[in-house]
């Protein structure tokens, strides 16, 4: 029958756990679509909540300067939230090029 | 001595160290040094004697290569601009890097051949950097006529600037586009074969990776197997910076490993003969090398695998030290002034820390003896990443102001999962060759690992204590 050298064990092992993890995790996918927002990660893990950063995180980003970052928070103050990521445009000192920067760090939930 | 290449790539990069803190004419040390290598040849029979002008032959070269270094060369495109005229210059060259899109910019090197200014060309030499305000469909090798200012880079009076930055590769001017009119794309394409190739495959296993994976999970395997950190977010990097594991999302001596592993797997697989196997091996580790852009850590691993290989071939020990000075003198060969880049101090230095504290930390609990085998892994893997954490301390200290105490227990738990990923990343792209439906199925438990990986580096980073900024 077949002889499998040590390495050709170690392969196949690998590639039969991972096609068997694979069809684990397809089938509970297909079963409940909830298992799929677990699979991948959320956005929370890559982006900062706009309506919950606070002035320190904001100007660890480096995207922004200690003062632009304390603009932001007053904005947010004063509307309460942000509603909409383009909001960041009102601010004084956030252009169109800083924008695009900014949208790429935050979210809004 | 048993390792006298440690000791000659120590005096070494003295040399280097000391050039950078006493400057003295290069015409000056020659001569010491002409001298110094004839007396080493006169007195080569007395040890001692020998020894010691080798040891300061080597220091000599170092600071001869250092000042060497600083010295451009007549034609060099930089000896052609004058900082304060803001004239219009244009400048005929190929692309010699892979053009990146980051922070709404294109940013590449081109390999200047030619300058015009004032209606006077100048053959020329150098590279300068290029940033444009647009997206274009450029490669390495395009042959482009650019038009516009050359400008210093930044500097902002800082120890540690990008200009500094930007000087230890050999760039000294940055041209800014604007306009797409300001470029000319000349016909004929320049630059080497083998790095277009290695370009092209970067591109292409990375439009891969995004094919099979969403854009966070896709970003983070790009950095993990291709060293491709532009799509990385900023606070996933900042959060692996915290927690003491962003080596895993640069290519390095991890991942040149499992790739000389797994090539030489599939090799054995394959019933190729040993000494095929080896070269084989040895060529895949090189385009890795080349795919992942040649940085430090991996130019590092590379040479102490192709020597690890080497030692295989001819039946012989390799020993660590040696390999890695053997990396660290290759490096700063070619280009001294790497001595000065955070990222090659702290590539060499956790090597270093692990081969030498971890026999010692070992020798202290003795965990072989141990009968449960689980707590001997772990026990052994909180021995490594406190040895590299040892070793790395004052660097990352003294560069980023932070310690980060939880570096051992996220190391424990992150580099299997990251050597999981990897292994599960290369069998994805593989696949995604062979048949792409095989690699849909795969990129599921890939990008689960993945989020796992992210998950337990934020619980990590929560902990009190962590990290401290000071």
């Amino acid at each position: 029958m077949l002889n499998f050298t040590p390495e050709e064990r170690k392969v196949t092992l690998f590639l039969l756990g991972l096609a068997l993890c694979s069809l684990v995790l397809n089938n509970l996918v297909k079963a409940n679509c909830r298992i799929e927002r677990m699979i991948y990660p959320a956005v929370q893990l890559a982006k900062l909540n706009l309506n919950q950063v606070s002035l320190t995180e904001l100007a660890a980003t480096k995207c922004v300067s200690m003062f632009l970052a304390q603009r932001i928070v007053d904005y947010r103050n004063l509307h309460k939230e942000f509603s909409r990521l383009e909001e960041l445009k009102e601010i004084k000192g956030i252009g169109q090029q800083r924008y695009e920067k900014l949208k790429e760090l935050f979210f809004i939930e | 001595m048993k390792r006298p290449l440690v000791i000659l790539v120590v005096f070494y990069g003295a040399g280097i160290i000391l050039a950078n803190l006493i400057r003295i004419n290069f015409w000056i040390i020659m001569p010491i040094a002409i001298v110094v290598f004839a007396a080493a040849n006169i007195w080569g029979r007395r040890n001692r004697i020998f020894l010691t002008l080798v040891l300061f032959l080597a220091l000599l070269i170092g600071y001869l290569n250092m000042r060497n270094s600083w010295i451009l060369s007549s034609c060099h495109v930089r000896k052609f601009i004058s900082y304060q005229d803001g004239s219009l210059y244009s400048l005929n060259g190929f692309v010699a890097s892979q053009p990146e899109f980051k922070n709404n910019h294109l940013w590449f090197i081109l390999r200047a051949r030619q300058i015009q200014s004032n209606n006077i060309r100048y053959k020329c030499c150098g590279e300068i950097l290029v940033k444009m305000d647009f997206e274009q469909a450029l490669n390495y090798g395009d042959n482009l006529t650019l038009m516009g200012n050359l400008v210093r880079p930044p500097g902002f009076g800082l120890r540690q600037s990008y200009r500094d930055f930007l000087a230890r590769q050999g760039i000294y001017l940055i041209m800014p586009i604007k306009d797409q009119r300001q470029i000319i794309r000349q016909e004929n394409s320049r630059g080497r074969g083998l790095i277009r190739g290695c370009f092209w495959l970067r591109v292409y296993l990375e439009q891969m990776i995004n094919r099979y994976l969403p854009p966070l999970p896709a970003s983070i395997l790009a950095a993990m197997v291709l060293g491709q950190k532009r799509n990385l977010p900023w606070l996933v990097n900042n959060s692996m910076v915290k927690s003491g594991t962003v080596h895993i999302l640069v290519v390095s001596g991890f991942n040149v490993g499992i790739v000389a592993f797994m090539v030489n797997l599939l090799l054995k697989i394959l019933r190729f003969p040993r000494k095929a196997r080896i070269i084989l091996t040895a060529i895949c580790l090189l385009i890795y090398c080349l795919i992942t852009g040649a940085t430090n850590p991996v130019m590092r691993a590379t040479v102490m695998g192709l020597i690890l290989l080497v030692a295989y071939l001819l039946k012989r020990q390799p020993d660590i030290y040696n390999s890695l000075m053997s990396a660290a003198l290759f490096i700063l060969a070619i280009n001294p002034r790497q001595i000065f880049d955070v990222g090659f101090q702290l590539s060499f230095v956790s090597v270093f820390a692990i081969a030498y504290l971890y026999p010692k930390l070992k020798a202290l609990i003795h965990p072989e003896v141990w009968r449960i085998n689980i707590l001997k892994f772990i026990v052994e893997g909180c021995l490594v990443s406190l040895s590299a954490w040892l070793g790395t301390l004052v660097i990352i200290a003294l560069n980023f102001r932070m310690i980060a105490p939880i570096t051992v227990l996220a190391n424990i738990l992150i580099v299997p999962l990251a050597t999981l990923i990897t292994l599960c990343g290369f069998t994805l792209v593989l696949s995604g060759l062979i048949y792409p439906d095989l690699a849909h199925l795969f990129s599921l438990p890939t990008a689960a690992l993945i989020t796992l990986l992210l998950n337990i580096n934020a619980v990590l980073i929560k902990f009190p204590f962590a990290y401290i900024y000071f």
